[in-house]
């Protein structure tokens, strides 16, 4: 069984030229992110594995998968903390 | 006289009548279809269960059954419903409320109007509007002492067209994002009308300000301005300049102006959309406000062109 993540609903994405902004309406916070980072929270529109995300950042950019790998598990560990994420059980 | 397209509703016709007044005087060109449902009414009001938005003397919180907004009144009893996606607002306002209707619709029932508008896709800004002679498009944005109405008031005198001072409404009109703007005085502190030497004007009650209009100070009042240009001033010494900013940096400070983008989920998107248009749709800079804009306010343009 492999945790899946989705990102919070109370979040919102702005796309500008490439970067995010992202307001979170529960907290009533908003805060910029990457190019990466807003690809990730945009491919978390649906429930997610660690190695679907892993593959967003492959698709992007040139990068080894170790590389994307410890990319993407900072990034869900900075979203975890900042709680824009809902963690599901998928099988 | 009657330029709003808000109705009022109202079985007491004085106090319809009075509405209508102060919504015609406001000059606001609003999207037709849209009403002020008014009654007057003794008794217990209702207290939000949760607060989560307040600005002076008004409280917002989740509508009946967590759908669209309530906002309460803090000076005198009165409370306004306004469902999701409804064209109208349900208002109740005690005898007292009544008895201070300036204020009341200076504060409460403009509130009310600013939920009211984002059902029609009008978006509020704390913003001063202006258009430079030569036709540029320009929105300050940002809180109170900042120098907003300090600027529109030297603008207008330099002749420059403006539209408000502090209240804009962003909508969108095909691929450009207008900003549509009531008609009300500039409202000036005492630091402000001695920095432009200015005397006269009304005394805004309950302010501690006087307000100016445009037209008083050598300008034109306009009710739409297309942003060419977005600036985000703070209050300097002595030299006016000028930064270029990021579209993403930009759009944090906009969202930062624009606080009720964080009410109502089903809002939220477009909102946050609109704010973010603008951003590709004017250049924006951060500025510091400096002495010599007002020996030079043409500054302002020689900076940013």
């Amino acid at each position: 069984m492999s945790e899946r993540y989705v990102r919070h609903p109370d979040l919102r994405l702005a796309d500008v030229e490439g970067d995010g902004v992202v307001l979170h309406l529960g907290s009533r916070r908003y805060f910029s992110v990457s190019e990466s980072g807003l690809a990730l929270l945009q491919a978390l529109e649906a429930p997610r594995t660690l190695p679907e995300l892993v593959d967003v950042l492959l698709e992007r950019y040139e990068v080894t998968p170790e590389q994307a790998e410890a990319s993407v598990r900072q990034f869900l560990e900075t979203c975890r903390t900042a709680d824009l994420l809902v963690p599901e059980s998928g099988g | 006289m009657m330029t709003t397209g808000i109705a009022v509703q109202c079985a007491d016709p004085a106090l319809r009548t009075a509405l209508e007044a102060w919504l015609g005087g406001l000059r606001l060109a609003a999207p037709p279809g849209l009403a002020l449902d008014v009654a007057v009414m003794d008794g217990d009001f209702e207290s939000l269960p949760t607060t989560v938005f307040e600005q002076p003397d008004v409280k917002f919180g989740p509508g009946p059954g967590n759908r669209g907004i309530r906002l309460t009144w803090d000076y005198a009893p009165a409370l306004a419903d306004v469902p999701a996606g409804a064209s109208v607002a349900t208002v109740r306002l005690s005898p007292d409320a009544v008895r201070h209707l300036e204020r009341c619709t200076r504060t409460f029932l403009m509130a009310v109007v600013i939920v009211l508008l984002r059902r029609a896709g009008w978006y509020h800004l704390h913003a001063a509007t202006a258009i430079d002679p030569s036709g540029l498009g320009w929105l300050v944005a940002g809180n109170a002492h900042v120098g907003k109405s300090t600027t529109a008031a030297l603008l207008a005198a330099t002749g420059w067209q403006v539209g408000t001072d502090d209240a804009a409404f962003l909508a969108r009109d095909q691929d450009r994002i207008l900003v549509h703007t009531c008609h009300a005085p500039i409202a000036l502190r005492e630091g402000g009308r001695r920095l432009l030497a200015r005397a006269g004007g009304v005394v805004l009650p309950n302010r501690g300000k006087v307000g100016f209009w445009p037209e008083d100070l050598g300008g034109v009042w306009t009710p739409l301005v297309s942003p060419d240009i977005v600036i985000f001033p703070t209050v300097g010494k002595v030299r006016t300049t000028a930064e270029p900013m990021a579209r993403k940096d930009a759009l944090t400070e906009l969202v930062r102006w624009s606080a009720w983008v964080m009410l109502e989920p089903d809002l939220a998107q477009e909102h946050l959309d609109v704010l973010t248009r603008l951003t590709g749709q004017a250049r924006c800079f951060r500025v510091t406000l400096g002495r010599d804009l007002f020996t030079r306010p043409n500054r302002l343009i020689e900076l940013v062109t």
